[in-house]
């Protein structure tokens, strides 16, 4: 539904909301309208024009142009004009009033952060920011926009304080985002997304740390071009009219709209080029080639030579010696000739490609005043990093306008993306392009393996159906699974709306409006004959296999609202609205697998050899909603509003699925109050403070336990299991309560400003399924339990240290939340819930007492004095009483987060800068253990300095009786244990995840206004932009910034690739 | 009139919503699952039940743990397991949790299902497979919930069940498989071809039922011989009596189609990490010149002086003293082709039939060795005399099962082959101790691929002696695992319940030795 655009017409139609000014002026009043610039004269958007003094005023449309007419009333008078903008300083004009049109351009200049303004909140309203008694950050299309990303969640990174936003590291990955913390122990801690009034999903299919694909999550789907404003609504107090899944906090997104043209056509486009990297890779050792106990020869690769079918490095040392490998011509016989045992130091690197990306938008709007529209398509085509892999996505925007009548008018948003991806990176231990290498031999020539992947093995006598490679044992070549094993996925998807408004009065506004969110997800996984990675379901018998997964994803809202807006005098103020609404959303799931195919190639369930797995899942839910909110606003400086809402749920047993839940709020602005307070240094000052409760519900069908039945059957047989999970029929809502104060401040004219929030929050009565012991039959149970505490400070701090007449500008601004999550309370007589495991000893957990987020695992045994204490080998050793995850190794939440962004310009140039802070937390690396184990890592020549065994490892150690170990062991049993065989002891690998990213660099140019307008734009800007171009980190060989999906299993990285570093160049053109 | 409207619209809103409330009631019938029953026939349960059993029991792969511990099977180049790192409370709780949540609970369904329609024709058979499977749990664990266990939050159950002791969890066991087989006097074949193993004939079930009472007697006839004396009595005298030909063997057959595969087959298709272990070929199959060898194991690839058929040792993988070489690998063998499918990823095409291969769960052999110790030892009457023709009837049983077993292969074992087998002195019984040692011998090398079962017989006997600690093993871990340590899943969800076990016990850890376990530890390894 189009906010904006409501805004735009409900403003230019009735003025802004301040007044019982008549609506529809019939006399001849003034019109003044004109252009509002800022740097450069580029355009700013959504910039309010107003004369308060009449309360009369307009916003900007996309091309920064305003237009109302002033009452005939005023004629003869002469008033003041004010342009205002968040991020933008205010600027005035004295226009007299006669009648004729008049025109007044206003040219604004950025100031770090602005306190005053409208911003977009809950429900789409327009309000100004000094009326909310609650937090909120909205950010420009500018401010989003400065470096180009494909996920809108990105572009926020750095920007908004309390948000903790964690990139995929691969391409089209998921990136999680948290606001103020986790809630839920282990449900949905993801911010509802609000697109032009309707719900969007930001559904993740991703993946665990043991592997698989991540297929990104759903909101990546949006244009970020096409988006005009993004408000951030921090915590539920803001969010309680939302219902149930604004618990987490609300980021609410308008598109842009059309505008009146006069009938002429705006065309706007923008365009970039980016080249991506991996922005990170692990440090390798080129001493030591494949092999165990300094051995290794080539017959076969499958254990017919001595360790052949070996994937670690403790082999021969690289000296050029002569070795059969796998790269040998043959002899007469046969045989594999040796050959020089030498080290190929850029093997891992040379995998990787360079990747492109090119993004597109190209919009056009315009319209009359009775009705406009803009449309936007959008392209990205991007070539990842990791061989044969490529995402394109088409987006196509429609908004419109149309006023059928001075009393009802109508909105429509159509937008339709398509995604394609193919082979998407692995992730995780068995599918990540990474394990091959980590397990890997460090002579092996990359080279040989990218021309020879077509090749048949028997070229160096391995197995007859395979494809040719270093190793058959436990490997394919890298390049053979990246294009004969192809992943292809895509999503069609419509996210729509349609509402009517009617006036029923003045200030009084009746809105209905049904929108929905559909898309159908398929994926598609082939797997060639021959794939042989851990968990493959090829059966090697037959040719190949595949996977089919289809999902059908709707949810429908609509909903009646009533919108009054009324002065009641001159001292009171009000703004309420009331409606009703239901949800309704269905889930469909089907997918097909088989192990064996007859014939190759054919990827079809009609050529399946073996009986296919069949899945089918169909998912209904709906819940109906009444709800209401009020905004009492006395002398236009104190603000008293409540929000109370009660939701009726299909997934609650009947007698609990109906809760309520209320807000409230208030907001002073103190130096509107007293304007005494108002000095030379102190321009503004308001207080806020809030309260709230939001209710939720269940996931479906958890009050009755049922059979599995499986698709597949035995020898003709069907067969059948009861469900793991216990039911409860007696279910209540979960309630999350919320506290919140906060202060916004301005000094010497907004030079500094600082705007800061102090909250306090938790989710009580959780819903989740509690593990019990499975001696009952069952391994969990819903139940209602367990809570999370969520106490943190937040503030944004922006400062312009400089701001010449002669056009130079320096804007810093500053941002920082701190949070941590504590977890209270869990069922009775448990302890603690897994998160997430990798499979090898550590596992992320929500232990009782402990941050939410606590890495557990195994430690060394120490002595009193903290020395290790050694085996009679010389080896270190697992303190006995970490068994079963009893050590807490840390948590995954960071102390704090922030981000330091700067923005220099002079005249026509601009340069911006972007540092994004992650400070401490713990993360676990199984990319750095599995490393040491294999040997693979520049570090694991600690030992074999001189040769294999020599001169060994002397652990830094003591006996049992206190005596100083003095024995030396060899380097590969050494490296061994550390990383796994003594007792799994993950303590080395649990490092400080701290890291300071240069997250966004760009220089920018204006071109001069008359040259752009030769071009028939206001405005042509070119830059060169750049992300993730620096990482400062204590974490050795990985990318510390991590996610598999959005959900709560972080913090345990497995063959994760590194987020992309990204240098590219862009022009925009603005009509 | 602004007022007017205000009223009017409110009023319409205030309607609209009450009739919402009226109708929220009826959205709750969205929350009816549409995609799973809340009731099920017995039929589909049973043949997943029994499917899980074997997998898990007999999959060498969930636990991956027991081949290895009992030096059957030994790993290359990964060897956590076979040096007892990998064998902790994380690694071997799934096949636990797993057996209670899944087949344990479903056969639990089964028999309240039977039980209230009187049909011992679908109770008993599931009696019997829970019996064999909680037998499995308590023999690898010890003391488990039993009483109080697989009942979900019903009326009067708490979802901490406490444990029983092994020695009350045996006396259930017996109890439960007496009145068993006697309910299934005149019982109908009521799950016909919903049972995998035996087509639901009460009859062969009887055989099933009366042969596990037999095993479970002769397993606690070191701590309790008179009950042991008195059980194996009884399930001989017990309608039907015991599994004494290979054409009463339970199998579970395998269909091989690519979706149910005998699981040795479903991992060696993808990975080459087994091979046998010295223990088993070297120091036992080879000096006995045993005809089952070529079918247990396979030729070396690359033969060394050890010859084609060489075990590797359990846990030297690890072993690297200095300046020392490891044995290469392409000299020792693999198990038998007989276990491989078609075609594996790794190469060589080895079998063709494993996939098909069945599953034994309860032999002939393994009955006619329980007989010949209760004679030998006077449990049973007839004496050494007995004991010698039960001995030979059990190793020809053994050649037979594997001879059959390995037509499809292309393979077999000769009666000649099973003459001279037997003929040879060392084969021949001897009677008393060595006698004792030359069935119990016997039994762990029948019991390959019933890793578990040579497992606990190794407990219990000692034998064969030549299964020692493993070379660099955790050091944590001071003799040859005697149990498995109790899940962490136990300890953070049934706390109070799993503490009182422990203390009655002993320590959770893998040396504590069991109720029926009474050998010495420092005898044993």
């Amino acid at each position: 539904m189009g906010m904006t655009s409501k805004i735009s017409r409900f403003l230019a139609v009735a003025g802004v909301v301040f007044g019982l000014t008549p609506a529809l002026a019939q006399a001849q009043g003034t019109t003044i309208s004109g252009h509002v610039t800022g740097a450069g004269g580029a355009p700013v958007v959504g910039a309010s024009v107003s004369i308060p003094t009449l309360r009369v005023g307009a916003f900007t449309d996309d091309a920064g142009s305003y237009s109302f007419t002033v009452p005939a009333s005023a004629n003869g008078t002469t008033i003041t004009v004010i342009a205002r903008r968040l991020g933008f300083q205010p600027s005035s004009a004295t226009v007299p009033l006669t009648g004729a049109p008049v025109t007044q351009n206003f040219s604004l200049s950025a100031t770090a952060t602005e306190l005053q303004g409208v911003v977009v909140t809950a429900l789409g309203e327009s309000r100004e920011k000094s009326r909310l008694g609650t937090a909120q950050q909205q950010l420009s299309t500018t401010e989003l926009n400065e470096t180009k990303t494909q996920n809108v969640v990105n572009s926020i990174q750095g920007k908004v304080s309390g948000v903790t936003i964690t990139g995929s590291g691969t391409q089209g990955g998921s990136t999680r985002i948290l606001l103020r913390g986790a809630n839920s122990i282990t449900g949905n801690n993801s911010p509802l997304f609000i697109v032009d009034g309707v719900a969007v999903s930001n559904a993740s299919r991703g993946t665990t740390q043991v592997g698989g694909w991540d297929f990104g999550s759903a909101i990546s789907d949006i244009n970020p071009e096409d988006i005009a404003t993004m408000s951030v609504l921090k915590g539920p107090n803001a969010a309680a009219i939302y219902g149930s899944r604004a618990a987490n906090g609300v980021i609410i997104m308008t598109t842009k709209k059309g505008a009146n043209s006069g009938g002429g056509m705006r065309t706007e486009v923008s365009s970039t080029y980016t080249w991506e990297s991996p922005s990170i890779l692990p440090s390798f050792q080129n001493l030591y080639g494949q092999g165990s106990g300094g051995q290794f020869e080539f017959v076969d690769g499958q254990n017919g030579g001595n360790c052949d079918g070996c994937d670690q490095s403790f082999g021969p040392k690289l000296d050029g010696r002569l070795i059969a490998q796998f790269t040998s011509p043959k002899d007469a016989n046969g045989n594999l000739i040796p050959i020089p045992w030498v080290a190929h130091p850029d093997n891992v690197d040379s995998y990787f490609n360079s990747g492109h990306t090119l993004s597109n938008t190209v919009s056009f709007s315009g319209g009359t005043d009775r009705a406009n529209a803009r449309m936007s398509f959008g392209s990205d085509q991007i070539t990842g990093y990791i061989p044969n892999n490529s995402f394109h996505k088409t987006n196509a925007l429609l908004n419109a306008t149309l006023k059928i009548n001075d009393r009802l008018s109508s909105d429509a948003s159509l937008q339709y993306v398509r995604n394609n991806a193919l082979n998407r990176p692995g992730v995780g231990y068995t599918t990540s392009a990474l394990e091959g290498f980590l397990w890997f031999g460090r002579q092996v020539d990359m080279t040989a393996l990218k021309n020879g992947y077509n090749e048949n093995a028997t070229l160096n006598n391995g197995p007859p159906d395979r494809e040719f490679n270093w190793n058959y044992n436990y490997h394919n070549n890298p390049f053979w699974l990246a294009n004969d094993n192809p992943e292809a996925d895509n999503r069609d998807r419509f996210i729509g709306n349609v509402s009517a408004t009617y006036k029923l009065a003045e200030g009084l506004d009746a809105n209905l409006r049904t929108g929905s969110d559909i898309y159908r997800y398929v994926i598609n996984q082939d797997f060639s004959h021959g794939d042989v990675r851990a968990g493959t379901i090829v059966n090697p018998a037959y040719a190949g296999g595949f996977i089919n997964l289809n999902d059908y994803n709707n949810e429908n809202t609509t909903d009646l609202t009533l919108r009054l807006n009324r002065a009641l005098n001159s001292h009171f103020q009000i703004d309420a609205v009331g409606g009703a609404a239901t949800r309704r959303s269905t889930y469909n799931f089907n997918s097909v697998q088989t192990g064996g195919l007859t014939v190759p190639d054919i990827y079809n369930v009609g050529n399946a050899a073996i009986t296919p797995t069949l899945g089918q899942t169909l998912q209904r839910r709906q819940t109906n909603s009444a709800y209401g909110s009020a905004d009492l606003t006395i002398n236009n400086w104190w603000t008293i509003g409540g929000t109370a809402r009660n939701d009726w749920s299909s997934t609650l047993p009947v007698g609990s699925n109906s809760y309520f839940y209320p807000s409230a709020s208030t907001a002073i602005v103190l130096t509107d109050m007293l304007p005494s307070l108002k000095n030379r240094w102190l321009s503004y000052a308001k207080v806020r403070a809030s309260t709230a409760k939001v209710g939720a519900d269940a996931d479906p069908y958890l009050l009755r336990t049922t059979y599995t039945g499986l698709s597949t059957k035995y020898g003709g047989l069907p067969q059948f299991t009861l469900a793991d999970a216990l039911a409860n029929g007696g279910l209540l809502p979960e309630i999350t309560h919320s506290n919140e104060a906060g202060a916004e401040l301005s000094f010497l004219d907004g030079r500094i400003t600082f705007d800061g929030s102090i909250y306090s929050k938790y989710t009580e009565n959780q819903i989740f399924s509690a593990p019990i012991s499975s001696t009952t039959g069952f391994t969990t149970k819903s139940i209602n339990a367990g809570k999370i505490t969520n106490k943190g400070q937040e503030f944004l701090l922006g400062v312009t240290p400089i701001s010449t007449g002669g056009g130079f500008n320096w804007n810093s601004v500053f941002n920082y939340g701190h949070n941590k999550s504590l977890v209270a309370e869990l069922s009775p007589g448990v302890t603690t819930l897994n998160l997430g495991s990798n499979g090898f000893d550590a596992r992320v957990e929500a232990r009782l007492d402990h941050p939410y987020g606590a890495i557990m695992g195994n430690r060394w045994l120490r002595d009193s004095q903290g020395r290790l204490i050694v085996t009679a080998g010389g080896l270190p050793q697992r303190d006995p009483s970490c068994a079963g995850y009893q050590c807490y190794l840390g948590t995954v939440q960071p102390q704090w987060t922030g981000g330091w962004g700067n923005t220099f310009s002079y005249k026509a140039f601009r340069l911006y800068g972007l540092l994004d802070f992650h400070e401490g937390g713990r993360l676990m690396s199984t990319t750095n253990m599995w490393g040491d184990n294999t040997g693979v890592l520049s570090r694991t020549i600690k030992g074999r300095e001189a040769d294999w065994n020599n001169p060994g490892v002397v652990v830094d150690g003591v006996h049992a009786d206190g005596s100083p170990n003095t024995t030396a062991v060899n380097p590969e049993t050494y490296w061994q244990c550390v990383s796994y065989n003594c007792g799994q002891v993950v303590e080395d690998y649990v490092y400080d995840a701290s890291y300071t990213k240069l997250r966004e660099l760009s220089l920018s140019f204006e071109v001069p206004h008359s040259m752009a307008n030769r071009f028939n734009a206001s405005a042509i800007s070119l830059g060169i932009t750049g992300r993730n171009l620096k990482t400062w980190t204590k974490v050795p060989n990985i990318d510390p910034e991590f996610s598999y999906q959005t959900g709560n299993n972080q913090g345990i990285e497995d063959f994760v690739l590194p987020n992309a570093r990204v240098w590219g160049f862009n022009v925009r053109i603005t009509p | 009139m602004i007022n007017k409207t205000i009223l009017r619209v409110g009023s319409a809103v205030a309607l609209a919503l009450t009739a919402y409330g009226c109708n929220n009631d009826k959205i709750t019938a969205l929350n009816k699952n549409p995609n799973s029953p809340e009731d099920v026939p017995p039929g589909p349960l049973f043949t997943e039940a029994a499917r899980l059993t074997t997998s898990r029991w007999f999959g060498a792969i969930d636990l991956r743990a027991h081949e290895w511990v009992v030096q059957q099977l030994a790993e290359v180049q990964y060897d956590d397991e076979d040096r007892y790192i990998r064998v902790h409370a994380t690694d071997t709780e799934g096949t636990w949790n797993g057996a209670y949540s899944s087949e344990l609970k479903d056969l639990t369904q089964i028999i309240a299902k039977g039980q209230a329609s009187g049909d011992a024709g679908i109770y008993a058979p599931a009696v019997a497979l829970r019996t064999l499977g909680f037998d499995f749990i308590t023999d690898a664990w010890g003391g488990a919930p039993y009483t109080e266990a697989l009942k979900g939050d019903s009326v009067g159950s708490s979802l901490t069940p406490a444990y029983d002791t092994q020695q009350a969890i045996y006396a259930s066991f017996f109890a439960s498989l007496d009145k068993a087989s006697t309910d299934l006097v005149g019982a109908s074949n009521a799950l016909g071809s919903a049972d995998p193993i035996y087509g639901g004939s009460p009859a062969a079930w009887q055989k099933f039922i009366n042969s596990l009472r037999a095993r479970l007697a002769m397993r606690i006839s070191n701590k309790d011989l008179p009950l042991a004396t008195a059980q194996l009595a009884a399930a001989m005298a017990a309608p039907g009596g015991l599994i004494l030909s290979n054409a009463d063997n339970a199998y579970f057959p395998w269909p091989g189609d690519g979706v149910y595969n005998n699981p040795w087959s479903d991992n060696l298709k993808g990975r080459d990490d087994w091979r046998m272990s010295w223990t088993l070929v070297d120091s036992i199959m080879k000096p006995l010149n045993d005809p089952r060898l070529p079918i247990y194991a396979q030729p070396a690839a690359s033969p060394g002086p050890n010859g084609p058929y060489h075990g590797a040792q359990n846990g030297i993988v690890a072993i690297l003293p200095p300046g020392g070489v490891l044995e290469p690998l392409n000299t020792t063998s693999r198990p038998g082709s007989i276990f491989y499918p078609g075609a594996t990823t790794y190469g060589p095409v080895l079998g063709r039939t494993g996939s098909s291969l069945p599953t034994a769960i309860l032999t002939a052999a393994e009955m006619n060795f329980i007989l010949a110790e209760a004679a030998e030892r006077g449990m049973i009457a007839g004496g050494a005399g007995a004991a010698a023709t039960y001995y030979n009837a059990g190793i020809t049983a053994s050649m037979n099962q594997w001879n059959d077993l390995a037509q499809s292969n292309g393979q077999s074992i000769t009666a000649g082959q099973t003459a001279g087998y037997l003929a040879q002195a060392s084969i021949v019984y001897q009677g008393g101790t060595a006698g004792l040692m030359q069935i119990a011998r016997e039994k762990y090398v029948a019991l390959y691929t019933d890793g578990g079962n040579a497992w606990f017989e190794w407990r219990r006997t000692c034998v064969p002696v030549q299964i020692r600690l493993v070379p660099d093993n955790d050091p944590a871990v001071t003799t040859v695992p005697r149990r498995w340590e109790y899940p962490t899943t136990e300890a953070t969800a049934n706390g109070v319940s799993l503490a009182a076990a422990i203390t009655g016990q002993g320590t959770d850890n893998l040396m504590t030795q069991l109720w029926w376990d009474t050998k010495t530890a420092a005898t044993c390894s």
